[in-house]
This record gives structure tokens, sequence and C-alpha cells, in this order.
């Protein structure tokens, strides 16, 4: 099945040589090799039926046929030696602290700005900057307490930060379902391997949220995660990291502010909430502080939280450290808060608000990837060298009227991994289906409360189009269970 | 500004019990209604299939009494008039009362209504409950779900009740036996009296009419009503040969010990709502169960002759009305206060 596999240009995950597997991926490529094609699609459908029974599925939105979807699933694994992990590892949690401390400094003294190491500009033009916080101190001084930073590989195999999610990420419970899944579709060949556990993640996910507790609730806090509600596309997330962390899952309906505290509505009456796992947007938490028509959110919200009766997970406001234009600084963060040289590498970022930069990719349209810094999940980009020229003159006249929204960077070229997901593309001549490279990206899951713990492994999304950069779920994209090795013993 | 952690302020306190934790009032509503959108679902089937076995076995009715009969079906369900089209009344009630979804109580309509309540509480519940739902929901809504109808009506029932009966089962043994089950029993309970009773007060009136115009063996359709009350064999363990309508009533009535019978059903409705309200540590009874509780005793107390003097149908009627204010009593006090 691995016959005439190509491995292109790119970084290839699982083959340094058409034919010549890395160390890591060696059992693998055996297991699947002695493996026929019909054996590798009936153990693909049988993943299908496990998704679809068990309701594993997104939402998307301007799709009319129906409103539920599987993720696809691709059964080759991704896999990560324990060196290359280390390394990650270290990087996050470099890179989560420093972002923390930026929020923590950004909505008080400000510090990084009076050393005009960022812009001022830049900061009060954030979409995502909440004047609202300026001056409360939040719980710990935690702002960002799970964040999701996107990975890829360049056609160099050295790593780079494409983007830090600290506002809500999603995606977590499709990783630990596709490892479950993974078990009992191929027991074997995930046998074969030391695969470091990720099943604990739901455990320190609640201690995360326990740990910023008023000390009114010391003991026993009650946790609950606020959803906007069945429709949205992560619901079935929520459901799941409520199910398996064995505490509510509250709409904005199921909750009251009264005196300055937050309750729920239960059948024996109102019942105090200590901790909440907000997977709603700032603007729509409390209709008295922000977006005044949310009928998601809770009015009051916001009082409670800045007097400290409740705490958010996470914090409010840190969208300002996510913004795509802020992004280019966390290299600078690091050192400015750390005095450390930064261990992982971000791509480089032109940043419209700046003129030169401005012209720079005007003149570059058709190079550059061009990024909304207010999108997100591959919605209002640019990829310029498959871009046509009427498509770059609208992002031109879009940059020109609001050049802080827009960002851009070179192409980066994903490094791929064999995928058997895709059933048009990959039937070769003969008939027969194989293997063939697909670009994937790597989202590991930082929870930032006693202690920073990195969830070993992490989503690994893939394109599924041939060719495709884009690997949102909402663009095509599939994934894959991702697998961090155990050291090997030196004995 | 330094607001956060400042002492003096008084902390409320956590308001409920200790050794029970309430459940959300969100949460208990749509564990109630999927609960009762899936005993509905297998009584539809149930009585779809039961009615075609029994219009096989009786022969030739005159197409008056046949379409009244199959009437029986749409006035049980609350589900209006006969639906438009050709053909046979039969089959086309039947897949009306199968398919159609703009009928709310058609099987696929309660399937796809017990499925958003189930996926609004998916925390809640267990993984196996969730997934034995989802799993019938897909069945229903798959392309191929029109032609295995039109293969083997009955398989197709037979599925859907089997299916209602595994739900069942898991709820009784994958969930703790707390409120949230509670709330579940009450609602099928509650959904099972109220279709009894239909069913009965329905039926008898055709059989009353059958009896007064054809030379029809009321036997066969007795039989019928009891299959439809999955009670046939219990019956006929307990009374042998003595099938008539007097019986047949009391038995499904005020049988003490069936699960289907009607006192039963109030009985464990009234019992599963003390457990509600003593998981919330209060002592005195809530407002549903004081209607179930006097429902219970009436039931209790009763004899069958009474009951038939004064009208069987006025008797049914007033169990309804009874159910129903339950049922709003519940949501008053327990969802929507």
């Amino acid at each position: 099945m691995f016959e005439n596999y190509e491995t292109g240009k790119v970084f290839d995950e699982m083959f340094a040589e058409p034919g010549d597997p890395r160390a890591h991926y060696a059992g693998v490529a055996r297991s699947l090799s002695a493996m026929n094609a019909d054996t590798f699609e009936r153990r693909r459908r049988m993943a299908d039926v496990l998704f679809r029974n068990q309701g594993i599925t997104f939402t998307v939105y301007a799709d009319k046929r129906g409103v539920e979807k599987i993720f696809p699933f691709d059964l080759v694994p991704r896999i990560i030696p324990a060196d290359e992990w280390d390394f990650i590892e270290k990087g996050l949690v470099q890179r989560i602290t420093a972002l923390n401390l930026f929020c923590q400094d950004i909505y008080h003294e400000q510090r990084i700005l009076k050393e005009k190491i960022i812009e001022p500009e830049l900061i009060y033009g954030a979409k995502m900057f909440r004047r609202e916080m300026f001056g409360v101190n939040v719980p710990r001084n935690i702002y960002i307490h799970i964040c999701g930073t996107d990975l890829i590989r360049g056609s160099d195999g050295k790593y780079y930060v494409l983007e830090d999610n600290g506002r809500t990420p999603s995606g977590v419970s499709y990783v630990l379902e596709n490892r479950a899944v993974m078990k009992r579709v191929f027991p074997s060949v995930f046998n074969e391997y030391r695969v470091r556990a990720i099943e604990d993640y739901p455990l320190n996910l609640l201690n995360t949220m326990r740990h910023v507790a008023p000390s009114h609730a010391a003991g026993e806090p009650t946790c609950v995660i606020l959803t906007p509600g069945v429709f949205n596309s992560a619901y079935f997330e929520h459901t799941f990291l409520a199910r398996q962390m064995g505490i509510d899952l509250v709409e904005g309906q199921d909750l009251v502010v009264d005196n300055g505290f937050v309750y729920m509505r239960t059948t024996a009456g109102l019942r105090r909430v200590d901790v909440i796992y907000r997977r709603l947007d700032d603007d729509f938490l409390d209709p008295l502080c922000f977006r005044q028509d949310s009928v998601l959110g809770v009015a009051g919200l916001m009082n409670a939280y800045r007097v400290g009766n409740v705490a958010l997970v996470n914090a409010v406001g840190t969208g300002v450290a996510d913004d795509k234009a802020i992004y280019p600084f966390v290299p600078d963060m690091i050192k400015f808060y750390l005095g450390q040289e930064p261990i992982l590498l971000n791509v480089p970022t032109y940043i419209c608000a700046r003129p030169d930069e401005k012209k720079y990719v005007l003149e570059n349209l058709d190079k550059l990837v061009v990024k909304s810094t207010n999108e997100s999940g591959g919605y209002g980009m640019l990829m310029g060298h498959q871009s046509t020229k009427e498509e770059q003159a609208v992002f031109a006249e879009k940059i020109n009227a609001d050049p802080r929204d827009y960002i851009a960077q070179p192409v980066v070229e994903l490094s791929q991994a064999p995928s058997f997901c895709d059933g048009q593309a990959v039937v070769s001549g003969d008939g027969t289906r194989k293997f063939e490279g697909r670009r994937v990206d790597l989202r590991p899951y930082i929870l930032y409360g006693e202690k920073v713990i990195v969830m070993p492994g992490g989503l690994t999304r893939v394109a599924l189009r041939r060719g495709s950069l884009v690997v949102n779920s909402s663009q095509g994209g599939g994934s894959k269970d991702t697998w961090v090795l155990e050291e090997e013993d030196e004995s | 500004m330094t607001l956060m952690f400042q002492a003096g302020t008084p902390t409320p306190p956590a308001l409920a019990s200790a050794d029970a934790r309430p459940m959300l009032s969100r949460d208990a509503d749509s564990m109630f209604w999927m609960a009762r959108y899936v005993e509905r679902a297998e009584h539809v089937a149930r009585l779809l299939r039961v009615h075609g076995v029994l219009l096989t076995d009786v022969g030739d009715l005159t197409q008056d009494l046949e379409a009244q009969m199959w009437q029986t079906i749409l006035t049980t369900f609350r589900s209006g008039e006969l639906p438009e089209g050709d053909g046979p009344v039969g089959p086309r009630i039947a897949r009306h009362m199968t398919f159609d979804l703009n009928t709310p109580n058609s099987i696929s309509s309660c399937i796809a209504r017990a499925r958003e309540n189930a996926r609004a509480i998916r925390e809640s519940i267990s993984s196996e409950m969730w997934e034995c739902l989802n799993a019938i929901y897909w069945s229903v809504q798959a392309d191929d779900a029109q032609a295995r109808f039109e293969d083997s009506p009955d398989d197709y029932f037979y599925g859907i009740m089997t299916s209602s009966m595994l739900f069942q089962g898991l709820s009784n043994q994958t969930m703790a036996h707390d409120q949230r089950w509670n709330f579940t029993q009450v609602a099928k309970y509650l959904e099972r009296i109220d279709v009894t009773a239909r069913v009965i007060d329905t039926r008898f009136e055709v059989l009353t009419k059958m009896e007064a115009e054809s030379d029809q063996p009321i036997n066969i359709h007795l039989m019928g009503v009891l299959r439809s009350c999955c009670s046939l064999e219990t019956y006929r363990r307990l009374h042998l040969a003595d099938l008539d309508a007097d019986t047949v009533a009391q038995f499904l009535i005020l049988q003490r010990d069936f699960p289907r019978s009607i006192r039963f059903c109030v009985d464990q409705a009234r019992d599963a709502l003390e457990q509600v309200r003593k998981s919330n540590g209060s002592r005195s009874p809530s407002a549903p169960e004081r209607i179930l509780g006097r429902l219970s005793s009436t039931l209790e107390y009763t004899d069958i002759n009474e009951v038939l003097t004064g009208g069987l149908s006025t008797f049914l009627q007033q169990i309804q009305t009874t159910v129903a204010e339950a049922s709003m009593a519940l949501q008053k006090t327990y969802f929507l206060y």
C-alpha cells in the first residue's frame, strides 16, 4: 500500500526517502504494509460508525444539508519521538508563561508599552482588548488557563508556531475520542508502541479550574461549563468535557446573578456557582457589559467576576494575546518578561498597520498568505500563490481600507503525512487504493493551573484535499491520532 | 481597584442539601421529555404492529369499521385527521404515523425529539444510552428506512419496540438511580398511563359498535386490545379462558402488580416523584405527588363494577385529565419556577 508513495518536496513525517520509513514509523509501516486495502477500508468504516453512533460530530454553518457532520478521521497515526516532544513541550511552557505575563502587564502597568516593545496603537486597536478588564486582578494572575497552540513543520523539518489560541480553543475532545477509537480499531498496531497516555486531560482540566476557585468556596467549589447551546459547532465537545469531568453543563438561561454571586437553577432551588469554564466569547458573556443583544450570556456576570465571587476560565480579555497582529511580538515578550531566548520559532509576519510593511505586502500579494487579524477557522484568508488577480485586488482594497485588520506571512509548506481518507483522490491507475501524502499541522493543548501541563500529543489536523494547505475542519480538514512516544529505556 | 478576594462580603450558603447533588432544571426537563418520547415511540410502533396483524386475523370487515379501527390510532396519539392520499386507509395511516415529521407523534418525530432532548443533556446520561438512542435515530433517518418498512412493516415496528426496551433497560442498568433516573421513570409511567387509557377508551367504543352492527368474533378484538398493551400473556395466565370486556378493562386499569396496568404505573410514577422530592430534602409531598397520590387511592379502592356503571369512558377521561394535571404541576414545581 506504500508502493509509489511520493514524499514530494516537503517534509514527510513518515518517510525520509520513498520506501524508507523513519525509525519511529517503522512499526506502523510494517503493520500497514501487511494489510490489504480492503482490510484497511473495513477498519476505516468501523471507525466511521463508531464516531457516528457516539454522535462525535461538529456543525458546519452555511451547510444546509444537515447541521451535523462527522469530523473525518484518518487512521494513519502521527508519531512524535520523545526527544522531539521534549523540545516542543519546553517551548510551549515558555510561550504560555510569557503570554500570561503579557496579559497581566497589559491590563495593569503596561510596562511592555512603556518600554516601547509594542506600539500602543496595536494594543488599543485590537478588537479583543477589553478596557473593562483594566486594573482587574484575576485569581492567581492566570489569564490563559487553557491554550491551544497551532504548530506546523516547514520544509526544513523545524517546528514553527502558526498561532496561539488563548480564548476558547476547541478540538481536545477529538483528541481523546480519536485515541479511544484508534485503540478499538487498530489494537495491534497501537500495542507495538509505547504511546504516552492522554486520558488524564479531563482530570487536569478540572484541577486547573479548581485552582482558581474563590476562597469562599474552599474545599468543594462548584465548577460548570457554560455553553452557547445545542446549535454551537463545538457542542459535542462541551458535553464531552462536562461528562468527563462530572460537572454540569449550563446555558446562560440556567444562571442568575444575585447580589454579586452567580447561581444556577436546579430542581432544588438556586445553587451557587464558583468557577465557570465558559465556551462563549467575551462579546456574549454579559449583556450588561458587552453586546446588549446577547441572549446567551448572563446579566451581571462581569460584576460578579470583577469582585471575585466567581472565576472565569479563560479570563476575559485574553483575545488581545492571540490577536494575529500581536503574535509577531511573542518572541519579544519571551525575552522581555522571562529574559530567555524563544525555543519555538515564529513564522515571519508582516504587520499591515506599519506603512512600509503594508507596502511590501501589497507588492507581493501573489506570494504571501494574508490573514484577517480577527477571523479564525480558515475564514477571511488569501492564499496568494493559489489566488486570482481579482481575489488579490479585493484583498488589496480591504487592506487599504483597514490595515490594522490584516497581516501577511510567506507561504509555509506544511509537512505531509500518509493519508487514506479521501475516497476519490487515492485510486491509482490500476484501481487499487493507496496512501498519499497530505498536509498536517498540530495543535497541542496546554493547561496553566498550579503548574503548567502540556498534554502529550494534541490534535493533528490534516488537509484532505490534495495540495491544500488549509487544515480547518470547516474547510474540509480531518484529523489523526497523535502519538507521543515514551522515552527509550537506556538499559 | 483591587476588588479581588475582598474580605467582608458575606458568603451565601450553598443552599442545596449536601448528600444529593441537585440537577439543573433544564436538564430535568430534557430528561423527562427524552424518556417520554422514547416510550411514546414504542407505543406507536406496537399499536401499528398489532393492528396490522389483527386485521389480517379477523378477515373482512366493512370498510367503515376498518377505517374506524385505524382511526383509533390517530385518536390515541392525538394526531388529527386521516392523511391525504390514495390507496387503502391502513397502509396510509401506518406510513403517516411511522415517517411523517409533520406529525408530532409519528415514530420518526418521537425519536428525533427524544434525541434532541438527549443531546441537550448528553453529559447527564450514560454513553450507552446515548449510543443506543443515536443508533435508533440514524436507523429511522437512514436512506433505506422506507424500503425496510415496505419490505416488512412488522420487522420495522419490532425493531423500534426492542430499541425502546433496550434504551429503558440501559437507563436502569447504567445510570445511578438518583434524581435524574427518577425523572425518566415519572415520564415513562405518565406516558404509559395516558396511552393505555386512550387505547382502552377508543377501542372499547369501536368494539361496542361492532358488537351491535356485525357478527365479528369479539374475542379476537379483545385479544388485540391486550396485545396493544403488551398484556395478552399475563392476562391469560391470570384469567385463563375468561375473555370478556369487563375483565379486560379491570385487568388493564386495576391490576396491582402488572407493569402495563394503569394502577401499577400510577403507583410507580408517584413513588418516583417521592424519591425526587426526598433527594431535595423536602418533607411534605410536592404538588404532582399529591395529584398522583389521590389517583392512586381512587384506583386502589375502586371496584370495576362501579366504574362500568358510572361509565368507563368518563372514568378513563378523568384519568387522562389527572395525568395532564400532574404533568403540569411537575413542570411548575421543578422546571419552570
